[in-house]
């Protein structure tokens, strides 16, 4: 009994504390440097936070070019898809464009209607900001790891990038800034599960919470009303509650899975974005 | 020609070291760089780890582990060291089995593997959990796990062969 407790004490000791021939460090060593690093960490001091900003710039310009070869190989397989059914998308882009013709009509006789019953209203005409500025960047990496959903893009501070700005692609939300360095920024995308996004419901007055869940197609609604019955083809538009976003950007609509289930997808891939535009608030191409 | 020949010693011997270092950079999860694939994405980085240290600790530093955590923890987005306690353990774990093994099999370093992977990923979550506010997939990391418990022999074959290339010539 107590030889083998002995066997187990010795082959503990030696797997923690011996240097094999190679080894620079015994595991001991550097699994209290690893508590030490995750602690500062957390601490957040300001010393810390430059050591950590510094080496997620020079990290992600190296990820950048590590993972060249393989969005090569991406591209050249996404280039070949597209060729493939250039004569499907042609057939279908002309159908939409037909159907969007009618509906800019349709919006230029609201856009006047809504005028004239602000004017009759007396409401104050909201002008938009002109010194607000528009940042586009690149996309650097994405992750898709089960941990974060994210995307690193090529400004940072230095480019007046800031926590909190909205990150738009092809005038679609996608997601919002939340991690900054002097070269490169840390995107939040809205499929996160970390990611939650106050919102109202197209035709309703239901305040929800747009929770993500790992995927563009399926997309939690929180708090909604028990009672309530979602229907399909409904955009889900910001509510501008949390103070950062502004009120009415769409970001995501309902719709029937093949299981005849209402889900609840995103407007567009944040994971394909390749050019992003940041800024605070509501961005208009 | 002994030139050529040094540098492809050198090249094979430093493999484990090169690999691991792109795979943090590239954080490349198995084969969920493709939409298609994404179901049978796992951790390759654990599977070099596990296999080099178990079978060939001189070829991978336990420094380079470390470092390859910290590079992932950026690429990634989770707390500075979380992965790099990960791997660490992973490596304690597996050097322990080292030391209690007698006679090696195969399959008895594929099974294993499973506490290996767990007390790793346990490791993972606790500092998760307690050093910073994300949220993560619990089913896509079961998967994870899984696959990459699953996919050992075959990369255990593929490392076996890659190095006792230097031994045969």
């Amino acid at each position: 009994m107590s030889d083998s407790r002995d066997d187990f004490v010795i082959a503990f000791r030696y797997s923690l504390l011996k240097k094999g021939a190679k080894q620079k460090f015994s595991l001991f060593f550097l699994i209290l440097f690893s508590i030490l690093i995750i602690t500062l960490d957390k601490l957040s001091s300001p010393p810390m936070n430059f050591v950590r900003s510094t080496l997620n710039d020079f990290v992600y310009r190296v990820s950048y070019v590590a993972g060249t070869p393989g969005k090569l190989i991406t591209y050249l397989v996404l280039k070949t898809k597209e060729h493939l059914y250039i004569y499907n998308d042609n057939k279908f882009l002309r159908e939409e464009i037909n159907l969007l013709k009618k509906k800019q009509f349709e919006a230029s006789f609201l856009k006047t209607q809504n005028e004239y019953l602000k004017s009759a209203l007396d409401f104050e005409k909201i002008k938009a900001n002109k010194n607000q500025t528009i940042r586009v960047a690149k996309v650097m990496t994405d992750q898709i790891s089960p941990y974060l959903k994210s995307l690193l893009i090529n400004k940072g501070t230095k480019n007046g990038i800031v926590k909190g700005m909205t990150v738009f692609s092809k005038n679609y939300l996608i997601g919002t800034v939340i991690e900054t360095n002097y070269y490169s920024s840390r995107v939040l995308l809205i499929t996160d599960l970390n990611s939650k996004i106050p919102a109202i419901v197209q035709d309703t007055d239901i305040n929800v919470i747009l929770s993500g869940n790992g995927s563009k197609s399926d997309f939690i609604l929180e708090y909604l009303p028990e009672d309530f019955l979602l229907e399909p083809n409904k955009i889900i538009y910001t509510s501008g509650k949390d103070g950062f976003l502004k009120t009415g950007m769409p970001v995501a609509e309902t719709y029937l899975d093949e299981k005849n289930k209402i889900k609840v997808k995103s407007l567009t891939d944040p994971q394909q974005a390749l050019i992003v535009h940041i800024t605070r608030g509501e961005f208009k191409n | 020609m002994i030139f050529i020949k040094n540098i492809k010693e050198f090249l094979l011997k430093s493999f484990p070291v090169i690999f691991l270092y792109i795979l943090s950079f590239h954080n490349l999860e198995g084969a969920s760089q493709f939409p298609n694939f994404t179901l049978f994405s796992f951790n390759l980085s654990m599977i070099v780890i596990y296999f080099y240290i178990l079978k060939y600790p001189d070829y991978l530093g336990i420094g380079h582990i470390f470092l390859a955590g910290l590079i992932n923890d950026v690429v990634v987005g989770t707390p500075l060291g979380s992965s790099s306690l990960s791997y660490l353990a992973m490596c304690f774990f597996t050097t322990y089995l080292r030391h209690v093994t007698l006679r090696p099999k195969m399959s008895s370093e594929w099974f294993t593997f499973i506490p290996a992977i767990f007390f790793s990923n346990l490791v993972f979550f606790m500092i998760i959990n307690n050093f910073s506010n994300l949220s993560f997939y619990y089913v896509e990391l079961l998967r994870n796990s899984f696959f990459t418990f699953l996919f050992f022999p075959i990369f255990y074959f593929i490392f076996h062969k890659v190095q006792m290339k230097p031994k045969q010539d």
